[in-house]
């Protein structure tokens, strides 16, 4: 009887040590977004950000979909890189505008700086997700089916 | 299940340890700013936008692209043009020459340069010796930069004396080059991208835009957020992305487009909404078999097509009809776009007409913003491939293979005797293949496109590959065409080498080279030259040391013609991100606006018109009277629905290059077929069951995808995948002009997998 304790007991302490292996390996290899780990086992199961991220960030997720990047289909990735640190873009929450935004805006960002001086993040005049356009242009005809998020 | 459980841990301990050496590296490359020494100009790799990019070099390496801010694309880029550099170093890279001794079906195994060249060019001589000229091919594509393409043309035609010179053009553009050949008399749009920032009307049809052409959407949708007033009208049997800024999307009935194309030329001059001033000056009525006619007789044609029946035939409600007429020709400039929905089918030269038709009827052309401008595919159709005539009927800067005189002047300018060049036509892409089936084209050269994978009618069509001896130019160890490849060239990549590559909009803008070729690549023009040296060809007939000096003789030869762009020399476009032709002197900007008086230096400055077709023997353009025809095989009772392909935004042709970037095939790691939810309900499909597609040709299994983008009767798979050759599916029947094969439509039946 003891003896089963005693082994119920070792087992459970295993147990519980491969729970916190396993999580700190989930923290390491996906850096803040676990999305990786949860479901994409079967690549033809995999899944565009905005799937998840519809529910789990649904406020980001909405303003992306109406800004100007939302409609012109920049996905996700152009500027937070895959969450699992693999893609060719470093992973980061807070994509940092001097290397991300310039790709594209290195000529704004140049007559910015020259208008108002500069300054070190885009986010702070452009809140990031929320670049909705300015006429209802994009809002009304949206198709309910998706094309490619 | 103890002994599970140690496995359990013992793995997690692994995937730990594999964690955290994994993500030290990424961790600190997080945190780093991207430092390059130098930034070299050139253009995107992929798509026919042609946007201009900065590679950011740092030592020997491409770390780095952003876009050219003095490009059209001013500094933007869409996903995948901003994720290119690892496509460069891509682990499956081809570096070694490569050829399959024991024939088809054996490995491939590496060899040396003078082994694998020698190889190739053997079996070309033999080829000759067996079958005369006709037996030996070019296979070549829209992505070779021009100088490769004007090369092969050169060697083939008046080197191997064959017109068998085709490409991959043949499957996306040549609907559009016919169609602006038999309208306007000569090749090519005659408007810029910098309509888009002045129309008030674009007319959208058989193009997603916003998914094959991101740039350039954006560049729409931004004209029409500063101006809401600008009227947007998407005609797509697809409510895709596009869209979603349209103020009209018309869904018709796949096939149906001619009919619509004509019943709104009805409700114009029904309405009164010609423009008799421009067409009774610039325009002939022309029959559908090149009779001319009079406007009343293209007015009797069209009467049939009342807004009523063309509803009956598109499925488009007539009163949609009518407002698309009436934005098209009330605007003050209506610009329309059209892509591959047009092009790839058995009518497309006609549907290319019918757009044509609707701005002659209009006078929408020939003004900022009035423009027909048929959007290219590939990064170098226009300027690679349509401009340097490496058609199987055509000759450089715009001349035929069937004309006499044309043949005469190229062989008087390639130092070649009269009579080098052969008056017969060589085998367009479909019957070239087919030939190589037979044995009458025993050994082909293919360079830089994958035909296994983008062929239609696969079954079929990749016989002529199992049979023929196949040399091939390839960058990546995945394209499907390897697997037939009794030769393989390791090619230079992309920045890796120097070339011009023109765009849609008549804009020829150079690569430079930023890095060595890899390994032991080569550049594909010196590739050509040693090939055909060995071959039998005489070298006095490429006496060139680099690029640069065939895009001299390609300028020279360019001079006086309608494609003049003789003011492009090297040095200028080492300066300057992309100059449109006509552009016959250094000095000169480019033109804008093509037939133009005062704006296109080829119209003369004292014309009495303020326009010149001058392609047209009259100087006047064709107004066709095409009645409207079903597609090849449509639906029926035994196959009810249509299927249908194109792209989706992050991948690009068959995903050699676009694969090898993480998040875009993360994106879409494999084909799919989307599904209407009325059809999906008649089914009982939900998505991602596994959907059997089952036409005449084969049957093939994809995940569904539930969505209202197809419109119920439609079936949409995207062609990208390589291990879902979705076009093993298609017919191969080609439109009678353009010899293009209709892609966009076949009947097929949709089940679920049992
Ligand atoms: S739009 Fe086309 S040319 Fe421009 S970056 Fe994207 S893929 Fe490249």
């Amino acid at each position: 009887m003891r003896s089963n304790v005693k082994r119920t007991l070792q087992v459970f302490a295993v147990l519980l040590l491969g729970v916190g292996v396993f999580f700190l390996y989930l923290d390491k290899a996906f850096p803040r977004v676990r999305c990786e780990g949860a479901h994409l086992s079967v690549p033809e199961k995999y899944a565009d950000c905005v799937s998840c991220h519809a529910k789990s960030t649904a406020r980001a997720t909405q303003d992306w979909k109406e800004s100007k990047h939302g409609a012109m289909l920049v996905k996700c990735v152009v500027c937070h890189g895959e969450p699992d640190g693999k893609g060719s873009i470093p992973f980061s929450a807070n994509p940092d505008p001097a290397t991300i935004c310039a790709r594209c805006h290195d000529p704004a960002m140049q007559r910015m700086a020259a208008k108002f001086g500069g300054s070190a993040d885009c986010n702070t005049c452009h809140p990031r997700h929320q670049n909705p356009l300015h006429s209802d242009a994009y809002q009304h005809k949206a198709p309910s089916g998706k094309t490619s998020f | 299940m103890t002994v599970s459980r140690r496995e359990f841990l013992i793995g997690s301990a692994a995937a730990l340890a594999l964690g955290m050496v994994g993500s030290a590296p990424r961790a600190a490359a997080a945190g780093k700013k991207e430092s390059v020494d130098r930034w070299v100009k050139g253009v995107c790799r992929y798509c026919g936008t042609g946007c201009g990019v900065l590679v950011g070099v740092r030592g020997d390496r491409a770390v780095a692209v952003k876009g050219d801010p003095n490009n059209h694309n001013a500094g933007l880029l869409c996903l995948k043009g901003a994720m290119l550099i690892p496509v460069i170093y891509a682990g499956d890279r081809i570096t070694e020459p490569m050829i399959r001794r024991g024939g088809k079906g054996s490995p491939l195994t590496k060899v040396s340069w003078d082994e694998a060249l020698d190889f190739a060019a053997d079996a070309f001589r033999k080829a000759l010796d067996a079958g005369g000229p006709d037996a030996v091919a070019y296979y070549g594509s829209g992505q070779a930069p021009t100088e490769e393409s004007y090369l092969a043309n050169k060697i083939w035609k008046a080197g191997f004396r064959t017109n068998n010179v085709d490409g991959n053009p043949r499957l996306c553009m040549a609907s559009a080059v016919a169609g602006y050949l038999t309208t306007f008399g000569k090749d090519e749009p005659m408007g810029t991208y910098n309509d888009m920032d002045t129309a008030t009307c674009f007319f959208i049809i058989g193009s997603n835009t916003s998914e094959a052409h991101p740039v350039l959407f954006r560049r729409i949708a931004q004209r029409k957020e500063n101006s809401p007033d600008v009227k947007i009208i998407v005609a797509d049997p697809r409510r895709t992305n596009t869209s979603r800024i349209a103020d009209l999307h018309m869904s018709f009935i796949a096939g149906t487009d001619l009919a619509l194309l004509n019943g709104m030329a009805h409700v114009i001059i029904r309405e009164e909404l010609d423009n008799p001033r421009f067409y009774g000056r610039y325009v002939n009525f022309v029959t559908n078999d090149g009779k001319p006619c009079a406007f009343e007789d293209y007015k009797a044609f069209l009467a049939e097509y009342t807004p009523e029946k063309v509803q009956e035939i598109t499925g488009v409600p007539a009163a949609d009809v009518i407002r698309a007429a009436k934005f098209f020709a009330e605007s003050s400039s209506t610009l329309s776009l059209w892509c591959m929905g047009i092009n790839q089918r058995t009518r497309g030269v006609w549907a290319n007409n019918l757009i044509h038709n609707l701005h002659l009827l209009t006078g929408q052309i020939g003004r900022p913003g009035a423009s027909p401008l048929s959007l290219t595919g590939q990064p170098n159709a226009c300027g690679g491939v349509r401009d340097t005539g490496s058609l199987a009927h055509l000759l450089p800067a715009g001349r035929m293979v069937a004309n006499e005189k044309h043949r005469a002047e190229m062989e008087e300018f390639w130092g070649v005797p009269k009579g080098t060049i052969q008056p017969k036509i060589g085998h367009h892409t479909v019957a070239l293949f087919e030939a190589m089936a037979k044995g009458t084209v025993r050994a082909v050269f293919i360079h830089c496109t994958n035909p296994a994978h983008t062929l239609p009618d696969l079954n079929a069509l990749t016989k002529g590959l199992e049979t023929a001896f196949v040399a091939q130019t390839e960058c990546f160890m995945d394209a499907e065409t390897l697997k037939y490849a009794d030769v393989v060239f390791p090619a230079a990549f992309w920045c890796e080498t120097d070339g011009v590559c023109g765009c849609t909009e008549r804009r020829y803008a150079l690569t430079e080279q930023a890095i060595k070729p890899m390994g032991n690549c080569r550049p594909t023009v010196q590739i050509l030259m040693d090939f055909a040296e060995r071959a039998g060809v005489d070298p006095k007939l490429f006496p060139y040391r680099t690029a640069a000096d065939i895009w001299e003789e390609w300028r020279t030869l360019s001079k006086g013609s309608p494609y003049d762009f003789y003011g492009m020399t090297r040095a200028r476009l080492k300066r300057e991100s992309g100059i449109k032709w006509p552009c016959p002197a250094e000095d000169h900007p480019g033109t804008n606006l093509r037939y133009v008086r005062g704006e296109d230096p080829l119209v003369p400055a004292n014309h009495p018109d303020r326009l010149f077709f001058y392609g047209r023997p009259d100087g006047r353009a064709n107004i066709f009277l095409r009645p409207h025809q079903p597609p090849f095989e449509p639906a029926d009772k035994e196959y009810p629905f249509v299927l249908t392909t194109g792209r989706v935004i992050d991948h690009w042709h068959t995903a050699t290059m676009t694969g090898k970037v993480p998040e875009l095939q993360k994106a879409y790691p494999s084909a799919f077929v989307e599904i209407n939810p009325d059809d999906a309900k008649k089914l009982g499909v939900s998505n991602g069951d596994r959907v059997v597609l089952e036409t005449r040709r084969d049957k093939m299994t994809f995940p569904a995808r539930i969505t209202d983008t197809c419109m119920p009767g439609l079936v949409f798979c995207p062609f990208f995948d390589k291990n879902k050759l979705v076009n093993r599916l298609f017919h191969h029947a080609v439109d009678n002009t353009s010899k293009e094969p209709e892609y966009k439509i076949c009947a097929t039946k949709v089940y679920k997998q049992a």
